[in-house]
């Protein structure tokens, strides 16, 4: 079955690598709290057994109460941002930030035009351009964990997760035909808390996609060959049959912060408010 | 704010470089490093010479000694030369508990001396930015310990980086002629 989901992931990931010449500009996080935060849920704090466990030895994780955008961000909204954060368009991003199909299937620089409608998710984004668009916006991406825990819930189940149908209904998802374009924002039915297309739309990014570090097999962890990793050795996988997450964490973990993709975008995340 | 005034910082810096930095530079990042003797420096300050830069965290008792000493050996095989040419920074991925109190006890520990070695901290944020911009993966366990990517990353005196060591099991031979090369090239 992991080779599947491996065999799967090849033909999904597109990384863009490419280290072409270098972009001018200035550049770093992006600056000013422009935009209103976008309408977001309060998803409670609450336990949970992530899908990686945690630590040897250990299941679950505490995850505290936080507001996660109700849908993921609109190439309508990160137009507006580009055009008050122009070190974010795609011809002034430094090639550090963003590989060079960032932003490519806009039709300028700053302008969306056919092949990209204002109300899609806004993909072909970098870690580093997601980041600093929620930063923005007075908020942050969401972690792996408040992501997952939030994507865990179906329309009545804070805990979906051992339910065939939940399961059933997102890999449809993964076998649909790549190269269609996508559907607008808000197609999906809103989960428990609210929060829509968590499932079945596009790639998102999180913050810390960086701590996952995907180990299918315990025991690689004894293998001098191995010691890329420092520590009690890479994560591994204590419900195998959950795909749908599974795939993510393959995703993502085979990113950079520069790359973009077809399929990936982001949504933003806040702290509960006290 | 601090994202408004570090763009404002990183403006002014632009400016008053002489020549601009390539777009993949890691010296675009505006990143203070606070060193083992207390005092800032900007990640940028090490431009003009090649680096060697690694993450590791002071209590780290599997991998990281070797990191350290695999450090210490590549900076030994250097020639004169190309050793006087280096900068080594050891960045801390443990931003909590490696003061600069840690991080000298840890220099001590290792026989750390050379002032072209910088063992720092910086915020978490900005670790996990240098962490991203590396590749080096990791993740904060509950008990307080790292699991992270255990990589030397070699850099030229523009921030641009030029290689990566694979693991610390294997051997470093080319690793160590490509830093040499680097170390030795006079800057265009």
């Amino acid at each position: 079955m992991r080779t599947i989901v491996t065999g799967l992931l090849l033909a999904i990931v597109s990384v863009g690598g490419a280290n072409v010449a270098a972009a001018g500009g200035a550049n770093s996080a992006a600056a000013g709290a422009n935009s209103a935060p976008a309408d977001s849920a309060a998803v409670p704090a609450g336990d949970f057994a992530p899908v990686l466990a945690p630590a040897p030895g250990k299941q679950s994780v505490h995850v505290t109460a936080f507001r996660l955008g109700k849908i993921p961000v609109t190439n309508a909204q990160f137009l507006e941002f580009v055009r008050t954060h122009p070190q974010w368009r795609r011809d002034r991003i430094a090639t550090l930030f963003a590989d060079k199909e960032y932003l490519s299937h806009w039709s300028a620089p700053d302008a969306l035009g056919k092949g990209a409608l204002a109300q899609q998710p806004v993909t072909r984004v970098s870690w580093f351009a997601a980041r600093a668009y929620c930063a923005a916006a007075g908020a942050r991406l969401p972690n792996w964990y408040e992501w997952e825990l939030a994507a865990a819930a179906d329309e009545r189940h804070t805990d979906a997760r051992s339910s065939p149908a939940w399961r059933e209904r997102i890999l449809e998802w993964y076998a649909r035909p790549a190269g269609r374009p996508l559907p607008a924002v808000g197609s999906g039915s809103a989960n428990i808390y609210g929060v829509q297309d968590l499932h079945g739309l596009i790639w998102e990014w999180v913050e810390d996609f960086g701590s996952l570090m995907v180990s299918g097999d315990s025991r690689t962890q004894g293998d001098p060959d191995k010691l890329v990793f420092c520590g009690a050795g890479a994560l591994s996988a204590q419900d195998r049959e959950n795909y749908p997450v599974l795939m993510r964490i393959a995703y993502l973990s085979a990113l950079e912060a520069r790359s973009t993709g077809r399929v990936l975008g982001f949504r933003c995340a806040q702290d509960a408010t006290p | 704010m601090r994202l408004i005034s570090k763009c404002l910082i990183c403006l002014f810096m632009t400016a008053a470089l002489a020549e601009e930095l390539p777009g993949d530079s890691l010296y675009r990042l505006q990143i203070p490093l606070q060193a083992a003797d207390g005092i800032t420096v900007a990640l940028a300050d090490l431009r003009g010479k090649p680096a060697l830069i690694t993450l590791f965290y002071s209590q780290c008792s599997s991998v990281c000694p070797m990191i350290t000493v695999q450090l210490q050996n590549i900076d030994r095989h250097l020639t004169q030369k190309a050793r006087h040419n280096l900068t080594i920074l050891m960045l801390s991925l443990d931003s909590d508990r490696d003061t600069p109190q840690a991080l000298q006890t840890f220099k001590q520990d290792h026989h750390i001396e050379d002032p072209r070695w910088i063992v720092a901290r910086a915020s978490a944020a900005d670790v996990r930015t240098l962490a991203a911009v590396l590749g080096v993966r990791y993740r904060k366990l509950p008990d307080q310990s790292f699991n992270h990517s255990a990589l030397i990353t070699l850099v030229d005196p523009e921030g641009v980086i030029k290689a990566h060591t694979e693991g610390v099991t294997k051997s470093a031979t080319d690793f160590l002629q490509k830093v040499e090369s680097t170390a030795v090239a006079r800057r265009h």
